[in-house]
C-alpha cells in the first residue's frame, strides 16, 4: 500500500517517439480527463508527458511519484484501473509492474530492474524526468547552474582547461579529446567563430541522440553556450535530422523557453555575453553526419565532405573556426562544470572517463538505451542489462559502430566498451549502436546489407568509396545469390584495403570495415556460401533448404499450421514432410519446431 | 500533403519569400515546397534559382541529392519503411514484400489511384520498436505481417486521415 | 619552405599544393581531375602519396594536400603503387569499353576479373568534375553533379537543353576521357541536346566557336560585336606584333 494520499503526485507519461507510435499520448489524455476535478482525489496530481525513458519496446511507460511506482505496456483501458486502485487507493498494479527476465519476478520501481539498476545516467539524467517543454523542470534539476557558474565565476580559459582535465571524449564516432578540440579552435584569432552541434544520427540502430533531443533539449542549450563563452563565439548552430521532427519541434520550444528566460540572446544574465542558436533541418542524407559535409549542407550546397588536411576548428562553417561535437557530448558539458572534472574522471576507465549510452537492439530480450560506464564489458551488457538473446538462442555476434563498425564475435564478448579495446579488434565505438545477433543471422548477408545501405549513402566523390562499394556490393550479391568464387574473398580484402586507405572522408575509410571484419572471424560462412553453395542461417534463399529430420520429428503438427504456403504435411503424431517445390524458405516452422527437428542445409541438399 | 499546384505561382512565391536571399537557404526552401506539394515542382526550381541568384543547375543539384526531396510526386499516403540494421535483423524485408504485395507496386513507386507510395529508409531511430514503418510522420512498430494488413486496410477504407 | 620528395629536396611556395610542387619539378604522380589553371577536385584519388609528418605518415591526395614545412612525401612506394592499380582497376570496371581507361589500365598493367566487367557496358565518364568546373569559372553553370553515389552523374537540369549553355565546349575540352559528346557538322554544333549556329573566323574562315559564346564573352568583358578570330590566327596576330 502508499501512504501518499495527502501529498501531490507526479504522474509522468513518456512520449518520446517510441512510446507515442504506441499509442502513449491518448495514455495522457485519458489521465488528464478522468483525473480532472475527481471527485475521489484530495490533491489532484500533476500529469506530464516526458521524454524516452530508453526501454521503447515495453512502452508506453507510466511512472508514479514519489510513490516510485513503473507501469510498462499501459494502454488507454489501463488508465481507469490505474486511477482507482493506485492513485485513489495506493494499490499496485501487478501486471502492469515491470517483469525482470534475470530474475523472473516483477519490479516495483524500474530503477530496481536489471536493465536500469547497471546504468549511470548521466548524459541521460533528465530524460524520461522531467516535461522538456518545461524549462521550470529542467531548472528545478540544476538546469542552467553551470552556466551561471561558467558566466559569473570562470574564465573561458577556466572552462576549456576544466573540460580537458576530465578527458571528455567526443561521442559521435572517433572519440576525440573535446577540451583539445577547444582549446584549438580558441587558438586561432579569427572570428566569427561557430558552434555546431551534430544532431545527424544515421546509424542505424542508433537512437540514444533521438532521445535527447527530444527529452532534454536544454542540456543541450546550455553546453553550447557554455562553448561559445570558451572560445569566443556567438552563434550556434544544431542540425538534426530530417526524420526526427518531434526533436526539431521540442528543441525550438526549449530555445524559445532559454530566450525568454535570459539564458539565450543578447546580454545573458548580465554578463555581457551574446549567444543564440539556430535550427538547421537535414535534408535525408547519412553523409551529413560526417562534420565537414554537415557543414557544407548548413552553407547550402550538397553534403560533399572535404579533406581534413585543415581542420574544421582552423576552417570550418564559411571558412571560420568552428567546433562541432555530437549530442551526447554537449549533454556531458553541464554535469561536468557543477560536478568538476574529478567526478567525471572518477567514472569509467582509464583514458575513457564518464559513461556512454549504448542503444542495445535487435535480437536481446530487454532492447533499449542503456548508459553504462565506460570500460563495462560487453557481455555484461548483452547478457545482465540485455537478459540474454531473445528465446535464449545461440549468441553470434555483435556489430558495434554501426555500418562503419566491425562485428564481434562470441570469442571477445569479454572485450571492454571503450575506444581502444574496440578499434583494437577491428571495430570502433561509433554512436553507441550494438545490434546483437544470433545463429539466424547471416554474417555475408549482412555484409551485402552495410554495402548496399552505403552504396545509397555515399555522396559519390571519390572513385575508391564510390566505385569502391559498389564494387564490394556486386560481389556480395553474387556471393549470397550462389554465384560466387573463392578469388572473391581475396578481391574483398584486396579493394577492401585500398578503399580504407584512399577515400576522402570516414564514410569511405570505414566502409570496408564489415566486410573485412565479417572475413577475418567468420571466413568459414564465406567459404560455405562460395564452396558449399549454403547458408546455414537459413537467410539467402538461394542456398537454404529447410527439411525434417524424421528421427526428431514429434508429429506435433505445429509446423504445418505456421507455414503461409501450406508447404507442410503429415498425420497427427507421425513425421512431417516438406514440400519442396512449395516450400518459400521464410523460416517461421524453423522457429516454430519445439523439438528442433527442422534444419537447415545448402542449396543442393537432397534427402 | 501533396496540394495541386497554383497556376500563378503565387503560393510558391510566398513560401519562398519567408526567407532570406541567402543560398544558405536553398534547403530548408525546397523542403517547404517538398512539405507543400508533395515534390518540387519545376517551376517552383525556377523560382528558387532566381529568388536567390543561383544558377537553376545548382538548385537541381540539391534537389537530386537530398533524399527528402523528389522530383516526382508521392502518394497521398508516403509509407516509409524502416531497414535500419535493428529492423533488418527482425524481418523488415518480409514486411516489405507483404506491403508490395498489398499494394502491387515495388519500392520507389506510386500506386496508381495516386494513394500510396512504398519507400525504404534507413533508421527511422525508433529501434526498439523494430520492425517499424512511418506513414505520413506516425510511427508504427513492433510489426508482423498481420498488423501491417490491418493498418494498411484502414488507410485504403479511409478509416485513418492524416 | 623546403620539402622532401623521394630523397631530394625541393623548393616549395606558400599556398602550393604537393602535386603543384611535383609537376613543377618533373616528378611523376599520375592525376585524373587535376587541370593546371583549376583548384585540386580530390575526386579521383590517383594522386595519392605518402606524407611523413612530424613522424606520422598519413596517406593524402597531393592535388589538394596544402605543402607544410619539414614534411616528407614518397610518391611511389609499394602501397601507393598497389593503391594506382586498385583505383585503375575500380574505373575500368566502371567504364570498361573507354580507350583512355583502358591505355591507363595498360600503362599500368591492371587487368579487371573478366566476371565483373560488362562486355555492353556504355559509360565513359568517371565523374572526375573537371567539366563541372570549367562551366563554372569559364561558362554559366549550365551542367552540375546531379545525384549522389553510385547514381551521380553529370547533366543538364532534367537532361534537358539548357538555356544557360553557350556551346563553348570548355566541358568536353579538359574531359580526360572524351565522355562529352561535341559534334560539329555543317556550320552548326550539337552539345548537351542543343544545337548552336558556328561562326566563321574572319581571317581563315574556319568554324571556330558558336555565336552564343560570342555574346557571353562581349558581355563579360563589356564590349559590343568583337571581331570573329579564332584562337590560332589570334596567336599569329600576336607574335606578328613582337616581331614589329
Amino acid at each position: 500500500m502508499s501512504n501518499f494520499h495527502n501529498e501531490s503526485r507526479k504522474i509522468l507519461v513518456c512520449c518520446g517517439t517510441g512510446c507515442l507510435a504506441n499509442g502513449s499520448y491518448q495514455v495522457y489524455e485519458k489521465f488528464k480527463k478522468i483525473l480532472h476535478n475527481n471527485p475521489n482525489i484530495t490533491i489532484e496530481p500533476s500529469i506530464k508527458t516526458t521524454g524516452c525513458n530508453g526501454l521503447c519496446e515495453k512502452g508506453p511507460v507510466v511512472k508514479i511519484l514519489p510513490d516510485q511506482i513503473s507501469y510498462f505496456k499501459v494502454s488507454v483501458d489501463d488508465v481507469d484501473q490505474i486511477v482507482d486502485e493506485t492513485i485513489v487507493q495506493g494499490k499496485i498494479i501487478d501486471r502492469l509492474l515491470y517483469f525482470d527476465t534475470n530474475s523472473k519476478k516483477r519490479i516495483r520501481d524500474h530503477n530496481d530492474a536489471s536493465f536500469y539498476k547497471h546504468q549511470h545516467k548521466i548524459a541521460l539524467r533528465n530524460t524520461g524526468e522531467i516535461d522538456p517543454l518545461h524549462i521550470e523542470d529542467y531548472l528545478e534539476r540544476d538546469g542552467y547552474k553551470a552556466l551561471k557558474k561558467v558566466l559569473f565565476e570562470m574564465t573561458p580559459k577556466d572552462v576549456i582547461s576544466e573540460i580537458e582535465k576530465s578527458n571528455l571524449r567526443g561521442r559521435g564516432g572517433a572519440g576525440f579529446p573535446t577540451g583539445i578540440k577547444w582549446r584549438t579552435c580558441s587558438n586561432f584569432d579569427d572570428f566569427p567563430k561557430y558552434v555546431v552541434c551534430n544532431g545527424d544520427e544515421g546509424d542505424p540502430g542508433a537512437f540514444m541522440d533521438r532521445s535527447i533531443l527530444e527529452g532534454d533539449p536544454n542540456t543541450i542549450i546550455e553546453g553550447m553556450i557554455i562553448c561559445g563563452y570558451a572560445i569566443k563565439s556567438n552563434k550556434g548552430f544544431l542540425y538534426i535530422r530530417d526524420e526526427y521532427e518531434l526533436a526539431r519541434k521540442n528543441m525550438q520550444v526549449a530555445i524559445d523557453n532559454a530566450r525568454k528566460f535570459g539564458f539565450l540572446g543578447q546580454n545573458i544574465l548580465g554578463s555581457s555575453f551574446d549567444f543564440d542558436l539556430e535550427i538547421i533541418r537535414g535534408g535525408g542524407a547519412f553523409v551529413c553526419g560526417e562534420s565537414s559535409a554537415l557543414m557544407a549542407s548548413i552553407e547550402g550546397h550538397v553534403g560533399e565532405p572535404r579533406a581534413k588536411y585543415i581542420r574544421s576548428v582552423e576552417r570550418g562553417l564559411w571558412n571560420k573556426p568552428t567546433v562541432l561535437n555530437n549530442v551526447e557530448t554537449w549533454a556531458n558539458i553541464p554535469p561536468i562544470i557543477i560536478n568538476g572534472s574529478e567526478w567525471f574522471k572518477s567514472i569509467g576507465s582509464e583514458g575513457n572517463s564518464g559513461t556512454k549510452v549504448f542503444s542495445l537492439v535487435g535480437k536481446v530480450k530487454n532492447t533499449g538505451l542503456v548508459e553504462i560506464p565506460m570500460g563495462t564489458k560487453l557481455n555484461e551488457l548483452i547478457f545482465q542489462i540485455g537478459g540474454g538473446l531473445i528465446k535464449d538462442r545461440p549468441f553470434k555476434a555483435v556489430q558495434t559502430g554501426g555500418p562503419s563498425g566491425g562485428c564481434i564475435p562470441k570469442e571477445h564478448l569479454d572485450i571492454a566498451l571503450d575506444f581502444e579495446s574496440l578499434n583494437s579488434i577491428g571495430s570502433m565505438m561509433g554512436s553507441g549502436g550494438v545490434i546483437v545477433m544470433d545463429d539466424t543471422t547471416c554474417m555475408v548477408e549482412l555484409a551485402r546489407y552495410y554495402m548496399e545501405f552505403l552504396a545509397g549513402e555515399s555522396c559519390g566523390k571519390c572513385t575508391t568509396c564510390r566505385e569502391g562499394i559498389n564494387t564490394m556490393l556486386q560481389i556480395l550479391k553474387n556471393i549470397t545469390a550462389g554465384k560466387g568464387q573463392l578469388d572473391d574473398i581475396d578481391l574483398l580484402l584486396q579493394l577492401g584495403e585500398t578503399i580504407k586507405e584512399g577515400s576522402l572522408c570516414a564514410l569511405g575509410k570505414t566502409a570496408p570495415n564489415p566486410v573485412l571484419t565479417t572475413i577475418k572471424y567468420f571466413k568459414d560462412e564465406y567459404i560455405d556460401h562460395i564452396v558449399n553453395k549454403k547458408c546455414s542461417a537459413g537467410v539467402c534463399k538461394n542456398l537454404t533448404t529447410y527439411y525434417i529430420e524424421s528421427d526428431l520429428c514429434i508429429g506435433c503438427g505445429i509446423c504445418s499450421k505456421k507455414c503461409p504456403v501450406d508447404a507442410i504435411s503429415g498425420i497427427l503424431k507421425e513425421p512431417h514432410l516438406i514440400n519442396q517445390d512449395i516450400c518459400i524458405k521464410c523460416g517461421d516452422c524453423f522457429i516454430a519446431c519445439p523439438s528442433g527437428a527442422i534444419k537447415i542445409g545448402g542449396a543442393n541438399y537432397e534427402y | 500533403m501533396a496540394k495541386n499546384k497554383d497556376n500563378d505561382n503565387s503560393s510558391t512565391i510566398s513560401i519562398i519569400k519567408k526567407y532570406p536571399m541567402e543560398q544558405r537557404y536553398t534547403l530548408p526552401i525546397l523542403q517547404d515546397i517538398q512539405n507543400e506539394y508533395g515534390f518540387i515542382p519545376r517551376d517552383a526550381m525556377v523560382l528558387i534559382s532566381d529568388y536567390l541568384l543561383l544558377p537553376i543547375s545548382n538548385v537541381y543539384s540539391m534537389a537530386t541529392f537530398y533524399k527528402a526531396l523528389s522530383l516526382k510526386p508521392k502518394g497521398k499516403y508516403t509509407i516509409k519503411i524502416c531497414d535500419g540494421t535493428a529492423c533488418h535483423i527482425r524481418g523488415s524485408q518480409s514486411i516489405k514484400e507483404e506491403i508490395e504485395k498489398m499494394l502491387n507496386i515495388q519500392s520507389g513507386e506510386t500506386t496508381e489511384d495516386g494513394l500510396f507510395s512504398i519507400e525504404t529508409v534507413n533508421c527511422l531511430g525508433a529501434c526498439a520498436l523494430a520492425p517499424v514503418m512511418m506513414i505520413n510522420g506516425k510511427y508504427y512498430g513492433s510489426l508482423t505481417k498481420e498488423k501491417v494488413k490491418v493498418i494498411i486496410n484502414k488507410f485504403k477504407e479511409g478509416e485513418i486521415d492524416e | 619552405m623546403n620539402i622532401k620528395i623521394n630523397g631530394e629536396y625541393y623548393k616549395g611556395e606558400d599556398g602550393e599544393t604537393l602535386l603543384e610542387l611535383a609537376k613543377r619539378n618533373n616528378i611523376d604522380i599520375p592525376s585524373l581531375c587535376y587541370k593546371k589553371g583549376f583548384e585540386g577536385l580530390g575526386r579521383c584519388r590517383l594522386c595519392l602519396v605518402e606524407v611523413n609528418d612530424n613522424g606520422k605518415t598519413q596517406t593524402v591526395s597531393s592535388c589538394i594536400y596544402p605543402i607544410k614545412d619539414g614534411i616528407e612525401v614518397f610518391t611511389n612506394t609499394e602501397r601507393i603503387r598497389k593503391m594506382r592499380k586498385d583505383i585503375i582497376l575500380l574505373l575500368s570496371l566502371r567504364a570498361p569499353n573507354n580507350e583512355f581507361i583502358n591505355e591507363l589500365a595498360k600503362e599500368y598493367d591492371v587487368q579487371a576479373p573478366s566476371r565483373y566487367l560488362n562486355p555492353d557496358e556504355k559509360e565513359n565518364c568517371i565523374l572526375c568534375g573537371l567539366c563541372v568546373e570549367a562551366c563554372e569559372k569559364l561558362g554559366t553553370n549550365a551542367i552540375s553533379l546531379v545525384g549522389r553515389g553510385t547514381t551521380k552523374a553529370v547533366s543538364t537540369p532534367y537532361d534537358d537543353a539548357s538555356k544557360d549553355c553557350i556551346g563553348c565546349g570548355a566541358c568536353a575540352d579538359v574531359c580526360p576521357t572524351g565522355a562529352i559528346s561535341l559534334i560539329d557538322i555543317d556550320g552548326k554544333r550539337t552539345i548537351w541536346n542543343r544545337t548552336f549556329n558556328l561562326v566563321k573566323c574572319s581571317i581563315c574562315g574556319k568554324y571556330y566557336t558558336t555565336e552564343d559564346a560570342l555574346e557571353f564573352i562581349d558581355e563579360k568583358l563589356g564590349i559590343e560585336n568583337q571581331e570573329h578570330i579564332c584562337q590560332s590566327c589570334n596567336k599569329r596576330l600576336i607574335s606578328k606584333k613582337f616581331y614589329l
